[in-house]
């Protein structure tokens, strides 16, 4: 015990004088997750709270250009800018000049061309059943210019577009049942018959897949807290790869081979300090996004209800990433190497895995490819906690890869080292 | 006549990839209480030899026969070439660090360590960073590390190499010390006067074969010779050994 207490001690010393690699391992993540987490906070804002502005040019001189330039703006998704008096053309130039991201041009015969298509389907309609003896008039389909910045997705873009052809049906259904009652000799519709045709009757519950209801959707916080602080512990890297280069070149790992103990003992003593760094790193960037964060309008960090599941995901990780570290130090020559290998390498599996954007948004291909770096397996595991509801089923697995990991790293750590004879 | 603590019998070394090999046929006794010098030019398996004898690498062929005075595990003491000493830790740190590898009680640590470092006039530093050090203060160190769980048998790979005059002196005077009190020293150098002054026996190699091994007297006798590197040079030419 007195062996392994002074090789821990050892260690602890040496790390405590590795300034550089404590500034990579502690202060570089806490920047990394406070900058980003701001940056992305104001993008994932633009998705899940804040209005997309809207420029709305209504030329239509009837009431229902009106009407719809209403229904947007109580939708609650856009903030609508009017200016009626520009044409489609001075439109387009206002949204090209980045005066707003959407834009919508309503022709002045908008209301008329609707009403009219209305009136013709309600007269159609009515001939088909033999109460009618109405002309069928050949109409002119109503449309609506829509504008929007290049930048914005594809998917979102059709989304708006829905919003408005959803409004747009529901005023048309409006006309039509006014018409059909009109042909009938009815001067007014029954308020609830307008309201039953109009509205929608089937009601969509939603709820995030999460059984901590603190947590409803992910946000900046949610992800970058976990990713950065995976992307820390693999950066030990740095510091725990130039150790065991150092100690290898100095001779000392040989003068040890001379020695009674086992070299075992020296790598256990190594591994657990270094366990200990990244269950530190955790606890000090998990702090900072639970407690810091709310008090500098970021997202708070909302920890998982699985504490057990954060425990052995927290530990897995740190011994993933210490394994990770001694093979790269085992494998490299020089102190140069273990220190750009280790930190390129660990830089290509941080984005491969997930920590700068997260890989459902990644192609096909890549997601494959992402399954081969560790650091995707340990973010998956904290996702799986923070979003998954810390599901055992589904942590069990990550737990088996991240094991598998470990193990191959270890195993080809042992592997150097039997082959330059020092174990 | 005195007791073998080593005896090498035909030992051979061939690296993974070579076909040379840079041990051949190798044999002879090393005693208890001697100062044994291993000599020969670069390459000629000095280091090879001794890596082999402290048990660092396996031999191809041949065996080395350990006869420890309390017939157990032979207990030694290897000082390397390199400085194997960690620049952060202070003087006293090391000597505890490799102290515990030893197996030794914390309170023997402790006091060999202050020991040590008192002979080998490192107490006023016991406590600053060994980065902090000058060479001769580094190369003690090195030496107290090798000789901290008091060995039967200490291997002294250039143990003056890039010393002060004061600094090889004391170094000198304390293994001559241990050796009074019993230590066998096996010890490797290129410094020829020191080698001379020190050892009572050797042995040279080159090209990987034994070609002397007996008492220094003997050997000036033999070849005619009054200094060591006589010896070396009349055995082992004058041409370079620049190995690419």
């Amino acid at each position: 015990m007195y062996r392994l207490l002074t090789s821990i001690k050892k260690e602890l010393i040496l790390l405590i004088n590795d300034k550089v690699g404590l500034a990579l391992m502690f202060v570089l993540p806490l920047l990394l997750v406070f900058i980003i987490t701001i940056i992305q906070d104001s993008a994932f804002k633009i998705v899940n709270n804040n209005q997309i502005s809207m420029l709305v040019s209504n030329a239509d001189e009837g009431e229902l250009g009106k009407k719809l330039t209403n229904k947007l703006s109580q939708s609650g998704m856009f903030e609508v800018i009017e200016n009626n008096g520009i044409d489609s053309l001075q439109l387009k130039d206002k949204i090209a000049k980045n005066e707003a991201l959407t834009g919508i041009y309503i022709d002045k015969d908008f209301s008329q061309k609707l009403t009219d298509l209305s009136s013709s389907i309600s007269t159609q309609m009515l001939v088909d059943f033999g109460i009618g003896e109405g002309e069928v008039k050949t109409v002119s389909i109503p449309s609506i210019l829509f504008v929007h910045d290049p930048v914005l997705q594809e998917s979102y873009c059709q989304s708006i577009i829905g919003m408005i052809y959803a409004h747009m049906g529901n005023m048309e259904r409006s006309r039509m049942i006014e018409s059909i009652y009109a042909e009938m000799g009815q001067t007014t519709v029954p308020e609830q018959i307008k309201n039953n045709i109009t509205n929608n009757h089937i009601n969509i519950e939603r709820t995030p897949a999460s059984k901590n209801d603190k947590m409803p959707t992910p946000n900046a916080t949610q992800h970058n807290v976990p990713a950065w602080t995976i992307f820390a512990m693999f950066f030990m890297v740095v510091s725990l790869g130039t150790n065991i280069v150092k100690e290898r070149n100095s001779g000392s790992f040989l003068r040890i081979k001379t020695m009674p103990s086992s070299f075992f003992m020296i790598l256990l003593s190594k591994q657990l300090v270094y366990v200990m760094v990244g269950i530190i790193q955790v606890f000090l960037i998990f702090s900072m996004g639970a407690y810091v964060f709310p008090h500098i309008q970021l997202p708070e960090l909302y920890l998982p209800a699985n504490s057990i599941g954060m425990v052995v995901i927290t530990l897995l990780s740190a011994i993933t990433a210490v394994s990770y570290s001694l093979m790269i130090g085992a494998l490299s020559k020089t102190q140069e190497q273990a220190n750009g290998v280790g930190a390129i390498s660990i830089i290509i599996l941080a984005a491969l895995g997930g920590v700068w954007v997260p890989t459902f948004v990644m192609p096909e291909y890549m997601q494959i490819i992402s399954e081969f770096s560790p650091l995707h397996w340990c973010i998956e595991g904290y996702y799986a906690l923070f979003l998954k509801n810390g599901n055992w089923s589904y942590l069990s697995k990550i737990i088996i890869v991240l094991v598998s990991f470990s193990l191959a790293f270890q195993l080809l750590t042992y592997i150097k080292f039997k082959v330059d004879k020092i174990t | 006549m005195s007791q073998a603590i080593i005896q090498i019998e035909k030992l051979g070394k061939r690296y993974k990839g070579s076909v040379d090999y840079s041990l051949e046929d190798v044999s002879f006794t090393i005693n208890a209480g001697d100062k044994f010098g291993i000599f020969g030019p670069n390459g000629a398996g000095k280091t090879t030899l001794i890596s082999i004898i402290c048990k660092l690498f396996e031999q191809t062929s041949g065996h080395v026969h350990y006869y420890p005075s309390n017939g157990n595990a032979l207990n030694l003491g290897f000082v390397p070439q390199d400085l194997a000493l960690y620049e952060d830790l202070t003087a006293y740190q090391n000597l505890e660090y490799f102290g515990a590898l030893y197996k030794l009680p914390k309170k023997q640590v402790q006091l060999r360590a202050l020991k040590f470092l008192s002979i080998l006039g490192l107490s006023g530093v016991a406590h600053k960073k060994v980065k902090t050090f000058s060479g001769g203060m580094k190369r003690r160190l090195n030496l107290a590390i090798g000789i901290i769980n008091d060995p039967e048998i200490i291997f002294l790979d250039e143990p003056t190499v890039g010393v002060d005059i004061q600094s090889k002196n004391a170094i000198m005077a304390f293994l001559n010390d241990l050796n009074e009190k019993g230590t066998t020293i096996i010890y490797t150098s290129h410094h020829m006067d020191e080698a001379e002054e020190f050892c009572d026996k050797i042995a040279i190699l080159d090209y990987g074969k034994l070609i002397a091994n007996d008492t220094l007297q003997n050997l000036f006798t033999l070849h005619n010779v009054s200094s060591l590197m006589e010896i070396m040079l009349l055995l082992t030419g004058k041409e370079y050994r620049d190995n690419v």
